[in-house]
């Protein structure tokens, strides 16, 4: 399928939640600490205050289910939620776990980013449909995001 | 991004359900009869009674969000969702493109556990056709 290049997005986590086991998993909450975003067609950063819901699954799969606002450098605010998926082979997992760097292709991790803005601007991310290829690195991930087209 | 097809999805539906103006929009829902499903992985029908839950936003952008369950033809079942936007606005073609999500319990097809997808929809004569890739 078609996609093109929206922007790159780095994102800074503060100290995780670590909510425990729960009854669909084990539930980490990664809340956001600041981060910023660069694509041709919008650029600036993120806001503090918005988190990451994280679920790990019985099969071992780790949901992801971001919110987050972001503020673009002329000023329009947009909401950008993000739900995903992380898995890989358990020696890789683990080294992510210890906070090491790990070369992003070893392991599965996408996400489905949707937009809201009043921005007459930026309206058109309110219309589009986006995939992302996630970077875990220990200070945060950073989302490569295509829109589909 | 990279991705491989996944399914062509062709869904039949009943007459809609028009609930009228909401506070979000105007809400249609389209109750699901059937349909099936042709992949290289998988394939087989859609059972009835699912539904596709949609919403027209005051900026004409309907959003879709689509429960149904898949029974390939090894007997297996599949719990299916997608949400998406479908775009009629644009000069030179409509723009429908979906998310999707599986859950099934069935080994053979677990693989469908640990993908997202995504789908290119459109509205045929005889209902509508979703071509699906997963996302690589």
């Amino acid at each position: 399928m078609d996609s093109r290049f929206l922007m790159s997005l780095q994102i800074i986590v503060a100290g995780a939640q670590k909510i425990g086991a729960v009854p669909h998993g084990t539930r980490v909450t990664a809340p956001i600490a600041s981060g910023h975003f660069e694509g041709p067609r919008l650029q600036g950063k993120v806001l503090p205050g918005g988190a990451d819901w994280t679920l790990l699954r019985g099969d071992g799969v780790l949901e992801l289910d971001l919110r987050v606002t972001l503020e673009t450098d002329d000023g329009a605010l947009i909401h950008m939620t993000s739900f995903g998926l992380r898995h890989g082979p358990p020696g890789v997992i683990g080294a992510l776990a210890r906070g090491e760097s790990v070369d992003p292709s070893t392991y599965y991790f996408r996400t489905t980013p949707r937009f809201e803005t009043g921005h007459p601007k930026y309206t058109f991310l309110n219309r589009l449909v986006a995939v992302s290829r996630g970077d875990r690195r220990p200070e945060g991930p950073i989302y490569t995001i295509d829109e589909i087209l | 991004m990279r991705s491989r097809p996944l399914m062509s999805l062709r869904l039949s539906t009943a007459h809609t359900q028009d609930i009228g103006a909401g506070p979000r929009g105007s809400r249609v829902t389209f109750p699901i009869t059937g349909g099936s499903f042709e992949g290289e992985r998988l394939r087989g029908k859609v059972l009835p009674s699912g539904d596709d839950w949609t919403l027209k936003r005051p900026d004409g952008v309907v959003e879709l969000d689509l429960r149904i369950t898949l029974e390939t033809d090894d007997g297996a079942l599949i719990h299916m969702t997608f949400e998406g936007v479908r775009d009629d606005g644009p000069p030179g073609g409509s723009y429908f493109r979906t998310v999707s999500r599986f859950e099934t319990a069935n080994a053979k097809y677990s693989f469908l556990n640990r993908l997202l997808a995504v789908g290119s929809g459109q509205i045929r004569a005889d209902g509508p056709l979703h071509v699906i890739e997963e996302i690589l």
